[in-house]
């Protein structure tokens, strides 16, 4: 009896084994993805791709992370194409994988203050004259504390360098301190080691795309 | 043992492999009333497989899985829709149809007659306080900025809301649910009053030319409704300079960020600038005004939120006028005027229901007096004083049913109590107006509400009672179009300024007709208006002059015998997208009004009522100058103007219009530059804004009416105090860096 129960025990612990790798292959290829994806649609399907996956592994965070960074590069894209009128929507969403990837990981994850951050500044570009005092502070709160947990991480560094590179100068933002700060968020990127190999890793070839524009 | 579980292991990878090479395609549509929907997520649950739908709403993806299984279909618009399928070694194809998900922010919204400007319905936001402050020709003042809103007339020589052929009376304006009684400051006849509240005091407004909520009464033509902020987000202190002025304010946010407290104190007299420029009208006394307010607001433990408003004002100013009768040279009139108005609001949520209540007490004193020169000497004075007080209180309990459905009801005690004394002459009026009222959102589909209300009302001075229903529908046509069509019946109480006698008086009547048409875009909005208003019940008047010694005339209440329509069409369009930078909008109000009351003899076009009114907005910011410029422009076709006398014939009273014509067409383009030096600048200690205004810069010179002598052989045209004016001031505030904010509005 004592062998059978033992056997079923390393037969379970063979399938998590199993499990995990299939959670570590599939997450890989998905995070993969981030980097092709081009359209606001490919980043909805890329963030359904993460939410499924996170509704299984509902103990780990970053399936919520990811659905959130994916709503919110969606978001990014649609405002560039000014489209405005969405990002509310899209904040939303990132919002509420945001929470749960909070309940999680901690209240002291720095990359999910990021993406907080980023979420509160796409819903005040969707009326800036009535929403600095509270999306655009919001974003600002979210931000320090972000950089106070972390204050290595490089991709607080990178979207602190964007926030100033899109300022213009009469309103204290600058074109050339936004490249020193890319430059600095290049370093940082470059000492940066994530824990994981799942971990947030990304933003790099976005501070170097900065770093080559031509006539630069 | 060992080897037993090294079989079991072995067996479980040749299994999983197994498995993982015989794959099952599942495909399928996706559709929401016959059409596919793109970016609905599907899931086979519990596993890592599914796929997002594509354009066409297709999907299909593949999975290693076997036997019975859910599919679930999700998307934040739609309902979820779950299935269960059995996965054998076939392709399964699985279509689904979806149901909206019915939401607050995509269900449609009652819209005619009203224009929203706060930020609750997100992108709809049309007229936000730094709207009002970057309006040409506005001020800064919240009532003058509608002006340039479809449906306002432009009337220069009373203050008040003159909307859609109603008069300045007719419409009432509202401070988070109260009441605000005697909202702008006291004035001489021929000069209109001004706001008395601060236009930076509120958070946003809604702003209804007519078919407005049960929630709101005693108004014939339309509604206010201002929305006061809440706590502030930093403590700052302002600081404002002008020749004409001078303002200080403080803001200070508690430690804990769950009260705040602040005030200001300002003064004002146009002295200076009247040596400056020359002015129309002579003033004896130039105005001048000093005020104070103070407020405080609390967010209790159990979320409860108290906010309180007080404020108090005096005015005062004296002009001289030269005199249409033969006997004296001059006419003066000198006026001082008090007002204090407190404002005290709740609001709380207890589980489903949410109660708002508010109270507020006002006081409100002008004292006018009267007396002719002749020959450089002054003759005695005669005195008008009024005085009046008062009280206001209302409930709302609100209860949410569903999502966009809810359920409101509550009542509102009005009182009023006013004193006027002319000489022998001593009134005392009193009115408590009690109402209750219910009104139900109902939200059917995100594409079609309706909002069904009633409102009554007994007033003690009438001694009668009214029933008003409300009625309002509003369909979404496409995803940017929406129409509504609303209908309603008002009721308000006769002006206790024409009620100087007894008579027989009930409640005046009006009834709205209004459709509306709407497309509501990125950057861009387009709405159109007809309506139709008739009146009843109207009062009738008739003219005494109670002092031969100057030409004010008293009206006196005769019955309700009146009555009017007024229909008309209006369009605005604001365009925020197609130049960069600029910000403009276009709006367009043609008014055919007809109205047999007050003096009136026959049914007339009211005096007040222009037939065309065009009015340009345009804002343009340019980031490399620091420097916004603003422009408007407004027309209005030529209103009429009547001098109408009463006879005593055949012991009964008869009206009659000795005089009357049509004034020259208004026309006015103003100009204003607001210049922010510290813009951008890091660390800034202080935040100021340059403002130069020059209003009716092209100096045309507006008629607003004529004043006709006692006889009617002389008349005089009522002008504006100035044709052309020029402010200029500064305001700076200190311990808040606005320079995002700046930046944001422009962008």
């Amino acid at each position: 009896m004592k062998k059978y129960l033992l056997s079923f025990a390393l037969a379970f612990m063979s399938l998590t084994a199993f499990a995990q790798a299939d959670y570590e292959k599939v997450m890989t290829e998905k995070i993969a993805k981030i980097e092709t994806c081009k359209t606001a649609e490919d980043f909805q399907t890329l963030a359904n791709d993460f939410q499924r996956i996170g509704s299984k592994e509902s103990s780990k965070w970053l399936p919520p992370y990811y659905a959130a960074f994916s709503q919110i590069q969606k978001g990014r894209l649609m405002m560039r194409n000014g489209n405005m009128q969405g990002l509310d929507e899209t904040a939303d969403q990132a919002d509420k994988y945001l929470a749960s990837a909070q309940n999680l990981a901690g209240a002291d994850n720095a990359e999910i203050h990021l993406l907080r951050k980023m979420a509160s500044s796409l819903r005040m570009m969707v009326n800036p004259a009535q929403r600095y005092m509270t999306d655009g502070a919001k974003a600002v709160e979210e931000m320090g504390i972000a950089e106070k947990l972390d204050p290595a991480n490089p991709r607080v560094a990178l979207i602190k360098a964007e926030d100033t590179y899109f300022t213009p100068e009469q309103y204290g933002g600058s074109k050339t301190k936004g490249m020193e700060m890319f430059k600095e968020a290049v370093t940082k990127f470059n000492a940066y080691k994530p824990k994981t190999a799942l971990d947030p890793n990304w933003g790099k070839s976005e501070a170097e795309y900065f770093l080559n524009m031509p006539g630069k | 043992m060992k080897t037993q579980g090294k079989k079991l292991l072995l067996l479980i990878a040749f299994l999983s492999f197994i498995i993982g090479y015989s794959q099952v395609k599942i495909s399928g549509k996706v559709t929401f009333r016959g059409k596919g929907v793109n970016e609905i997520n599907i899931t086979l649950k519990d596993t890592y497989d599914g796929a997002t739908t594509d354009a066409q709403g297709s999907f299909s993806f593949e999975t290693s899985e076997k036997g019975s299984h859910i599919l679930t279909f999700t998307h934040p618009k739609y309902q979820d829709v779950e299935k269960t399928i059995t996965i054998d070694n076939q392709d399964v194809v699985m279509n689904a149809e979806l149901k909206e998900q019915i939401s607050e922010i995509d269900a449609v919204v009652v819209s005619a007659g009203s224009i929203e400007a706060s930020d609750r319905k997100r992108a709809t936001a049309l007229l936000t306080p730094i709207d009002i402050y970057t309006t040409a020709g506005a001020d800064g003042q919240i009532s003058s900025a509608l002006n340039y809103l479809p449906g306002v007339q432009k009337v220069g020589e009373t203050e008040g809301l003159f909307i859609r052929g109603g008069t300045g009376t007719e419409s009432k304006i509202f401070m988070d649910g109260s009441l605000i009684n005697n909202y702008f400051s006291s004035s001489v006849p021929g000069i209109a009053g001004r706001d008395r509240f601060n236009t930076s005091l509120f958070k946003g407004n809604i702003f209804s030319s007519g078919g407005y909520s049960a929630l709101y009464g005693q108004a014939l033509s339309g509604a206010l409704m201002l929305e006061s902020v809440d706590l502030p987000d930093q403590s700052s202190y302002d600081l404002g300079i002008s020749p004409i002025f001078l303002s200080v304010g403080f803001q200070k946010l508690g430690a804990d960020k769950n009260h705040s407290f602040g005030g200001t104190l300002g003064y004002s007299l146009l002295s200076v600038m009247q040596k400056v420029f020359n002015f129309n009208t002579d003033f004896i006394d130039a105005p001048q005004g000093l005020n104070g307010d103070f407020n405080f607001r609390i967010k209790t433990k159990s979320g409860g939120f108290f906010k309180y408003y007080g404020m108090y004002d005096s005015n005062k100013m004296g002009v001289r006028t030269e005199s249409l009768e033969p006997e004296y040279d001059f006419a003066l009139i000198r006026l001082k005027g008090k007002n204090t108005y407190h404002n005290l609001s709740f609001k709380q949520k207890f589980g489903k229901y949410l109660l708002n209540a508010g109270t507020s007490y006002s006081y409100n004193q002008s004292d006018l007096n009267f007396s002719t020169e002749t020959n450089d000497t002054e003759s005695d004075k005669s005195k008008l004083l009024t005085d009046g007080n008062y009280i206001n209180f209302k409930a709302v309990l609100e209860r949410k049913i569903n999502k966009i459905s809810a359920l409101r009801a509550g009542f509102e005690l009005n009182n009023t109590n006013e004193n006027l004394n002319f000489g022998e002459v001593q009134k005392n009026y009193k009115d408590l107006i009690s109402s209750a009222f219910m009104e139900t959102d109902l939200g059917f589909s995100n594409a079609l509400s309706a909002k069904i209300g009633v409102r009554a009302e007994n007033s003690s001075f009438l001694g009668k009672t009214n029933i008003a229903p409300r009625f309002a529908l509003a369909y979404r046509l496409a995803k940017d179009w929406t129409t509504s069509f609303a209908y309603g019946w008002f009721y308000q109480n006769p002006e206790s300024k024409y009620i100087n006698g007894p008579a027989d008086l009930d409640f005046q009547k009006s009834q709205h007709y209004i459709f509306q048409v709407q497309r509501a875009a990125e950057g861009r909005s387009l709405r159109f208006e007809a309506f139709y208003k008739k009146y009843d019940q109207l009062i009738k008047t008739f003219n005494i002059t109670p002092d031969k010694e100057q030409n004010q005339q008293v009206q006196t209440a005769l019955n309700n015998n009146g009555d009017g329509y007024a229909k008309g069409l209006e369009l605005f369009w604001r365009d925020k997208k197609t130049f960069e930078n600029i910000d403009y909008w276009v709006s367009y109000s043609f008014l055919d009004s007809k109205r047999d009351f007050i003096n009136y003899p026959v049914s007339l076009k009211p005096n007040f009522a222009s037939a065309h009114t065009l009015s340009v907005v345009a804002k343009r910011f340019i980031p490399e100058w620091k420097l916004g410029v603003n422009l408007s422009y407004t027309y209005a076709k030529g209103r009429p103007y009547y001098d109408i006398a009463t006879k005593n014939e055949n012991s009964s009273v008869i009206n009659y219009v000795r005089n009357e014509g049509k004034l020259k067409d208004y026309n006015a383009l103003n100009i204003s530059f607001n210049y922010l030096p510290n813009l951008g600048k890091k660390d800034a200690k202080a935040f100021t804004v340059f403002v130069l205004s020059v209003s009716n810069v092209l100096g045309s010179k507006n008629v607003y009416g004529y004043n006709f002598s006692n006889d009617g052989s002389r008349s005089s045209s009522v002008v504006p105090p100035v044709n052309t004016f020029v402010f200029i001031g500064a305001f700076i505030s200190f311990g808040v860096d606005r320079t995002q904010d700046a930046i944001n509005n422009n962008l």
